[in-house]
């Protein structure tokens, strides 16, 4: 199966070094939304910046990115820990 | 002057069983029953001790190494409801008979444990009431802390259960380098393995932790108990017996 790749842009950026193997990019489109909900879960930000500024790229195998959402967009407006 | 003489290996064993603090906690002529019985094992990281369903044959005391306890879903995913380290033991209640585990065992992280076979550590306990008292003791501390895992994997931000659960780790073990394979961490903390990936890397760029795959470092406990929920500090051990009343 095809290795693809999540990372989070903002200021830094946050490198998935090590990916995970999907049957295909529907299946990637999926996963990269369960990751956003989990990491947005009843939490305001990341490295103390908001989610906002916050976009996971997802890249395959060669590098190639194939698509991208706003971390914003997962929100569940809840806050703390 | 006395003729020297080199520590014997059932010595070892038995300075190793006083690594586990339920046995080390034990009266003396109490741990004296069991020493005889009791045997010292190395385990793998990633051993199966248990499954659900499986008739509890043997008691597990670790003394460096950790175990977790999983619920095992119908779809295969595991989560964990209570980890057990050098504090604690798996199995215990197989000293009242005949009992069966609800959960999957498995040793989140390798090491050495004292063991000893259920029937005679039954054998034992019907002779000693402090033994059976130990075992509802114990029974009592592991429910209260499985029920504070339910409520933080439901209410609590997944980087908040990573900290609590490096925390956590880093004291049942008193390792502040841990083996850690990323697939049992997404279990620990009920995410994806990207999540847990990605966590970690920010954790990594706040100096709390030092992270590749397999290993990671505890770089700053107090940063990390800041980002920690509560349930760290209400499940520490030295905590959380007290709390119920319980006292080993």
């Amino acid at each position: 199966m095809p290795m693809y790749y999540f990372h989070l842009y903002d200021d830094e950026t946050i490198v998935d070094i090590d990916g995970t193997d999907l049957i295909n990019v529907e299946a990637a489109e999926k996963h990269a939304a369960g990751v956003a909900r989990e990491l947005t879960a009843k939490t305001t930000g990341f490295l103390d910046q908001n989610w906002s500024g916050w976009t996971m790229r997802v890249h395959d195998n060669n590098g190639l990115e194939l698509f991208s959402l706003a971390m914003s967009d997962f929100r569940d407006g809840n806050s703390g820990k | 002057m006395g003729q020297l003489r080199r520590p014997t290996l059932a010595h070892t064993a038995a300075q190793g069983h006083r690594d586990n603090r339920l046995l080390a906690a034990l009266p003396p002529d109490t741990l004296a029953l069991l020493d005889r019985d009791l045997r010292q094992v190395s385990l793998q990281q990633g051993a199966i001790l248990l499954e659900p369903g499986d008739p509890l044959e043997d008691i597990y005391f670790p003394q460096t190494g950790l175990i977790s306890l999983l619920v095992i879903g119908r779809d295969g995913g595991a989560i964990e409801t209570a980890t057990v380290g050098r504090e604690g033991a798996v199995g215990l209640h197989g000293g009242l008979g005949g009992r069966r585990s609800f959960t999957r065992a498995t040793t989140q992280i390798g090491g050495r444990f004292s063991t000893i076979r259920a029937g005679r550590f039954e054998h034992i306990a019907n002779g000693s009431a402090y033994v059976r008292d130990l075992i509802l003791r114990y029974t009592e501390v592991l429910l209260a802390e499985a029920q504070q895992i339910g409520a933080c994997n439901a209410m609590h931000a997944a980087r908040a259960r990573l900290c609590r659960w490096l925390l956590q780790c880093a004291d049942r073990t008193g390792r502040n380098e841990l083996p850690l394979i990323q697939e049992f961490l997404a279990q620990m903390v009920g995410v994806r393995r990207t999540t847990v990936t990605l966590l970690a890397q920010e954790m990594q760029v706040r100096g709390l932790i030092k992270y590749r795959r397999g290993r990671i470092v505890l770089l700053d406990r107090k940063g990390l108990e800041e980002c920690a929920c509560e349930c760290y500090d209400i499940m520490c051990h030295e905590k959380l017996a007290p709390a119920l009343g319980v006292h080993f």
